[in-house]
C-alpha cells in the first residue's frame, strides 16, 4: 500500500523525454505550470490533454503508473470538485435542500479539478523521468546566477538531493515498520479516525528515530569524505544543451504559443460559434 | 500448527518497469515443532516468502495454509493468523517505540485484547525467555540499553504473544560474536520451552549446521533444495555456484580428506564433530595422521 505512493518517484527509461537536458526540462516544466493556469476553456484543455498524452507516450512510462500517482491527491481533486460544484453561484441546474448545484459549478468544478490533474501528471512526468541526483544538478545550475546575490544555491541543491534520496529509504522504513507492527496484531485499518491516529505512533516513533540515526551516519559519511560544501566542486554530469534539446524547446514554444492564441483570441467561443451557424449543434 | 505453502508466487510491481518475482512457485509442508532454516543469497526471495506465512504480504498466486486455515483467503481474520505466527523482522530493534520496556513487549498482548492481569503475566515470560531480568529492565526505555539487550527486547514484543510458530528473519544479523551466540541461544532456549516450530532465515551456515532439522535452499525466487543439513550441504559445488559457502567445518574436513588424511567428511558439519573426526583419526594413528597441524582445532 505504502509502495503505491509514485510521487517523486524515477522511472527508469531511455526515452527520449529521459535524454533531455534537465535544466530545459525543468524550465519547460515551469511553463507548462503558466501554460496550465493560462488555459482557461475546455478547448485549450483539449490541447494541454493530447500534448500531455503525446509526452507521456514518448517518456514510455506506463500510463497506469502516472494515474497511480494521482491516488495520494484524489482528496484534494474530490474536494475541490465538490466544493465548486454547489459554492459557484448561476443556473440551477439540481436543488437539494439548501444546496444547489448550478450549471456553472459543474463548469468549475470540472475545470478546477482538471487543473490540478494536469499539474500534478506535468510536475511528475518531470520527476518520472529524472533522476533526482540530475534533477538536482539542473536546479543546482538554473539557481547559479543568483550566487552572486548571496543565494547558497549548492547547500540548497544538497539539501534537496538529501531530502529526495531518502524518500524511497523512508517509504521502505514505514513498510518495514508498519509490518513489524501488524505481526505484533497493529491494526491501521480499522476504528475511528482518533483511533486510526493513535495507531500510527508504532509507526512514527520508530521512523523518527531512524531519520535521526540515518541523518547522523550520512553526515559522518560526507564528511569522511571530505564535503566541505559547493566551492570548487565540480560536476560528474555536465549538461548540454543538444540538437534534441532544440527540438524540445521549438516543440514547447508552439504549444505555448496554440495556448496563448487560443486565449487571446477566445477560439472555443468562435468555434462554438462557428459550429452553431453551420447548425452542427 | 503445520504450514503448507502450495506453489507460492509473489511478483512486486507486476506490469512495471522493476518488475520482478521475488518468490517464484514455492511449495513445502513444515510439521508441527521443526526447526528450518532458509538460507539463499541476498535477493532470493527468503524474506519476502516467510512475510506470506502471516498474511503481511498477499501472494500473487498459489496459497499458504496454516492449521487447515487459508491464510491467504480473503476472509480470513488475518489477526487470528498473527497469534499463531510470531514474525521477528531484520533489525527488530528498529521497532521499538514505546516509553519502557514494558510497554513495548505488552504491545501485542494489549493489541489482542487481553486482560491487565494476563498482559502483565505475558510480559514476565516473554522477558524471562529472552534473558531479560525483569526488575532491571521493565521501566526503562527501550532505547538506552545496548544492541543486544535491545534486539532481546524487541524478541520479547513477539514471544509476548505467544506463538506457535516462530519466524526469525536474520536474528542476528549487526550483532558481536558474543551476542550473536546469546540470540541463538535463546531461539533453542525459547524451543525447548514452548515447543514452537522455528523458521530461521539465516546467511550463517555455521548456525544452520548446528541448529536446523531442515535446511531450504532458496536461488532467484524458487526453492531449490529441501532436506536435512547432512542432504543438503552433501552438494558443496552446487552451494557455491549460487553464492553460498559450505560450513567452515564441512569445507576444512573436505580439504583434510583432499590432501589425504582419511576422515569422512561427507558426515561432518559442525565445528564439534570435526574435532571428534580429527580425534577419531589422531587415535587410529597414533596422531601421525595429523602431525604438525598442532593446538586445539577448535
Amino acid at each position: 500500500m505504502i509502495r503505491d505512493i509514485t510521487i517523486g518517484q524515477y522511472y527508469p527509461g531511455y526515452s527520449q523525454i529521459h535524454k533531455l537536458d534537465t535544466r530545459l526540462k525543468i524550465l519547460l516544466t515551469f511553463g507548462y505550470m503558466v501554460s496550465v493556469f493560462l488555459a482557461k476553456d475546455f478547448l485549450a484543455y483539449l490541447v494541454i490533454f493530447l500534448s500531455l498524452c503525446l509526452v507521456v507516450a514518448t517518456a514510455e512510462v506506463p500510463f497506469r503508473f502516472i494515474l497511480r500517482g494521482l491516488r495520494p491527491v484524489f482528496l484534494i481533486i474530490a474536494f475541490t470538485f465538490v466544493l465548486n460544484l454547489f459554492m459557484t453561484q448561476g443556473t440551477d441546474l439540481v436543488r437539494i435542500g439548501a444546496l444547489h448545484i448550478t450549471r456553472e459549478g459543474v463548469y468549475t468544478a470540472c475545470y478546477m479539478a482538471l487543473r490540478i490533474i494536469f499539474l500534478i501528471i506535468g510536475c511528475s512526468l518531470l520527476t518520472f523521468t529524472t533522476k533526482p541526483v540530475k534533477l538536482t544538478d539542473g536546479i543546482e545550475a538554473l539557481l547559479k546566477p543568483f550566487v552572486r546575490f548571496g543565494l547558497p544555491a549548492h547547500e540548497l541543491a544538497m539539501m534537496m538531493t538529501i531530502a529526495l534520496r531518502f524518500i524511497p529509504t523512508l517509504l521502505e522504513e514505514t513498510d518495514k515498520i508498519m509490518k513489524a507492527q501488524q505481526a505484533r496484531g497493529a491494526d491501521f485499518e480499522t476504528g475511528s479516525i482518533f483511533r486510526r491516529a493513535k495507531a500510527m505512533v508504532p509507526i512514527f516513533i520508530p521512523l523518527i528515530v531512524g531519520a535521526f540515526r540515518m541523518a547522523s551516519d550520512l553526515a559522518m559519511a560526507m564528511e569522511a569524505r571530505c564535503y566541505r560544501g559547493g566551492e570548487g566542486r565540480t560536476k560528474m554530469h555536465v549538461f548540454r544543451f543538444g540538437r534534441k534539446d532544440a527540438q524540445a524547446l521549438a516543440l514547447f514554444c508552439i504549444y505555448l504559443a496554440v495556448i496563448l492564441v487560443e486565449r487571446i483570441f477566445d477560439l472555443q467561443t468562435f468555434m462554438l460559434e462557428m459550429l452553431r451557424t453551420f447548425g452542427m449543434i | 500448527m503445520s504450514i503448507e505453502v502450495n506453489h507460492l508466487t509473489h511478483t512486486y510491481n507486476p506490469g512495471l518497469a522493476y518488475e520482478t518475482t521475488a518468490v517464484d512457485d514455492v511449495s513445502f509442508t513444515v510439521a508441527r515443532g521443526e526447526f528450518v532454516c532458509i538460507v539463499g543469497h541476498t535477493g532470493s526471495g527468503k524474506s519476502t516468502l516467510v512475510q506470506h506465512l502471516n498474511g503481511l504480504l498477499k501472494p500473487t498466486s498459489g496459497t499458504v495454509v496454516v492449521d487447515g486455515v487459508d491464510v491467504t483467503g480473503k476472509d480470513t481474520a488475518v489477526i487470528e493468523v498473527r497469534k499463531k505466527i510470531g514474525m521477528v523482522f531484520q533489525y527488530p530493534e528498529y521497532q521499538l517505540f514505546e516509553e519502557t520496556v514494558y510497554k513495548d513487549v505488552a504491545f501485542g498482548p494489549t493489541n489482542l485484547g487481553l486482560s491487565e492481569a494476563e498482559i502483565d503475566e505475558r510480559v514476565r515470560e516473554a522477558m524471562a525467555l529472552v534473558d531479560l531480568d525483569y526488575d532491571t529492565f521493565a521501566q526503562r526505555s527501550p532505547f538506552e540499553l545496548s544492541g543486544g539487550q535491545k534486539r532481546r527486547a524487541a524478541i520479547a514484543g513477539v514471544l509476548a504473544m505467544r506463538p506457535s510458530v516462530l519466524i526469525l528473519d536474520e536474528p542476528t544479523a549487526g550483532l558481536d560474536p558474543r551476542s550473536h551466540d546469546d540470540v541463538l541461544d535463546l531461539v533453542c532456549g525459547i524451543r525447548a520451552q514452548t515447543g514452537c516450530t522455528i523458521l530461521l532465515v539465516s546467511h550463517n551456515m555455521e548456525d544452520v549446521a548446528g541448529l536446523a532439522d531442515r535446511v531450504f535452499v532458496m536461488n532467484e525466487g524458487r526453492l531449490v533444495r529441501d532436506g536435512t543439513p547432512l542432504e543438503v550441504f552433501a552438494d558443496g559445488d552446487y552451494l557455491r555456484g549460487i553464492g553460498l559457502a559450505l560450513p567452515q567445518a564441512r569445507a576444512f574436513a573436505e580439504r583434510l580428506a583432499e590432501s589425504g588424511v582419511s576422515i569422512d567428511a561427507k558426515r561432518i558439519l559442525t565445528r564439534e564433530a570435526l574435532v571428534d573426526a580429527i580425534a577419531g583419526v589422531a587415535g587410529d594413528t597414533g596422531g601421525a595422521g595429523i602431525t604438525g597441524m598442532g593446538g586445539d582445532p577448535s
